[in-house]
Parts: C-alpha cells; structure tokens; sequence
C-alpha cells in the first residue's frame, strides 16, 4: 500500500512495474486507518469478522470488488 | 484475560516504549512467565493474523501497524517526537490513530521517491497532497501480508 505525489506518479508506476491495483484518496485511507486502529491497543481488541471488514468498508465507499472479501 | 492477550499487550506496550520488537524473553520476564510459553503465544498470536513473525523464528516482522524494519512510512509523534515506522501508509496512518495522538506521517512516493510529508490527527483527519494505491485485492492480503 503505497503513497503517491499524485496520480500522474501512480500511473508512471504502474507502466513501469505491470502493477494494477485501487487508486482512492488519501483521506479515505487516514478514515480506513482509524477505524482500524483506533482500538488496537484496548485490552479486549479482536479480530473483526469478515461481516464487520465489509460493513466498515461500506460505510467509508469502498464499495468496488477490490474489496470485496468473498 | 488469556496469555495470549496478556502477551499482545505487552508485546506492543514494549514496542511503543523501546522503538524496536521485543523478543519472547523480554516479553516473558515482564510477565513472569517462561519464554518457552509466551513463543507458543507469538506462534498463536501470529496463526491468528494479530502479528507477523521472520519466517521460521518467533521475531516479529509487524505488529500491525508497527514494524520491527525500517520502512518508507514513519509517523514523528508531535507530542514528544517519538517516530514508528509503518509497515505501509495505511499503518503509518494507523499509528496515530492507535496512540490516540497526532503526528507528522514522512513518506516517500512510490513512484519518484520524492520525501512527502503529511500532518495526520488523532481523529482520523489527514493534511497534505497525495494518492493511495492499494496493489492487491483485500480478499487476497493475506496471501503474502509483506508484499501487500
């Protein structure tokens, strides 16, 4: 999971290394990130299941099949 | 509470204090339990997705987001200028987020390797210019976590 300058720069990398993934914005991500970490370090922490991954997904509009866990 | 989750965190307590991965025995001596026991923890913790060990040791490689090797993604805590590398933007972001305090996230493009900086919150909330890319469908991530 990498960062960009812009996606101009994804695209120079993306012709150079074959590579094909999602491009989406960086505060998404930072969103996407807190609600993944925000609770990492409380003493009763879990994994989420995969029903709670795609939930957390759609209510940040990550909704392509990329990330589609099934 | 369960050694597993006693071991988990420790383990990240002692990470976050010390900057580097603390070895079985380091967790075990704090905990007072064998080294023996607390590496069959960090094999569980690691089967169960919650750490990532070296292949074939019991030396964490991530404790997600943290990573025990520099990467290209490091968060400077603005508080006390403490920095944790990020095994990936996302888990640079997730630093923050998990301490619950914000910090400068230093970065380089993946394309040119041009230094980037961004300025992210405890919230959630994130400054600067930039574009994620993400290379592997989530249904596959844990294929290979470290190429992911």
């Amino acid at each position: 999971m990498l960062l960009f300058r812009s996606e101009e720069h994804v695209e120079r990398w993306r012709e150079r290394t074959g590579r094909r993934g999602e491009v989406f914005p960086l505060a998404t991500c930072a969103r996407l990130a807190h609600a993944w970490y925000a609770n990492r370090l409380a003493p009763d922490w879990r994994r989420r299941s995969v029903d709670e991954i795609e939930a957390l997904f759609a209510e940040l509009g990550l909704t392509s099949d990329f990330w589609k866990l099934r | 509470m369960t050694l597993d989750n006693d071991v988990r965190l420790e383990l990240y307590r002692q990470f976050l204090e010390d900057g580097t991965a603390p070895s079985p025995a380091d967790v075990a001596a704090t905990l007072g339990e064998s080294p023996e026991d607390v590496t069959e923890a960090y094999r569980r913790l690691a089967a169960g997705r919650v750490i990532v060990l070296r292949a074939g040791t019991a030396k964490i490689l991530m404790a997600n987001p943290l990573s025990a090797v520099p990467t290209r993604f490091r968060a400077v805590m603005s508080a006390d200028g403490r920095s944790y590398f990020g095994n990936c933007i996302w888990d640079a972001l997730g630093i923050p987020a998990m301490l619950g305090q914000p910090a400068r996230i230093e970065a380089r493009c993946g394309d040119c390797g041009e230094r980037m900086s961004l300025e992210a919150g405890a919230d959630g909330g994130v400054a600067g210019e930039g574009v994620v890319h993400f290379g592997i469908p989530a249904a596959r991530w844990w294929d290979d976590i470290v190429d992911t």
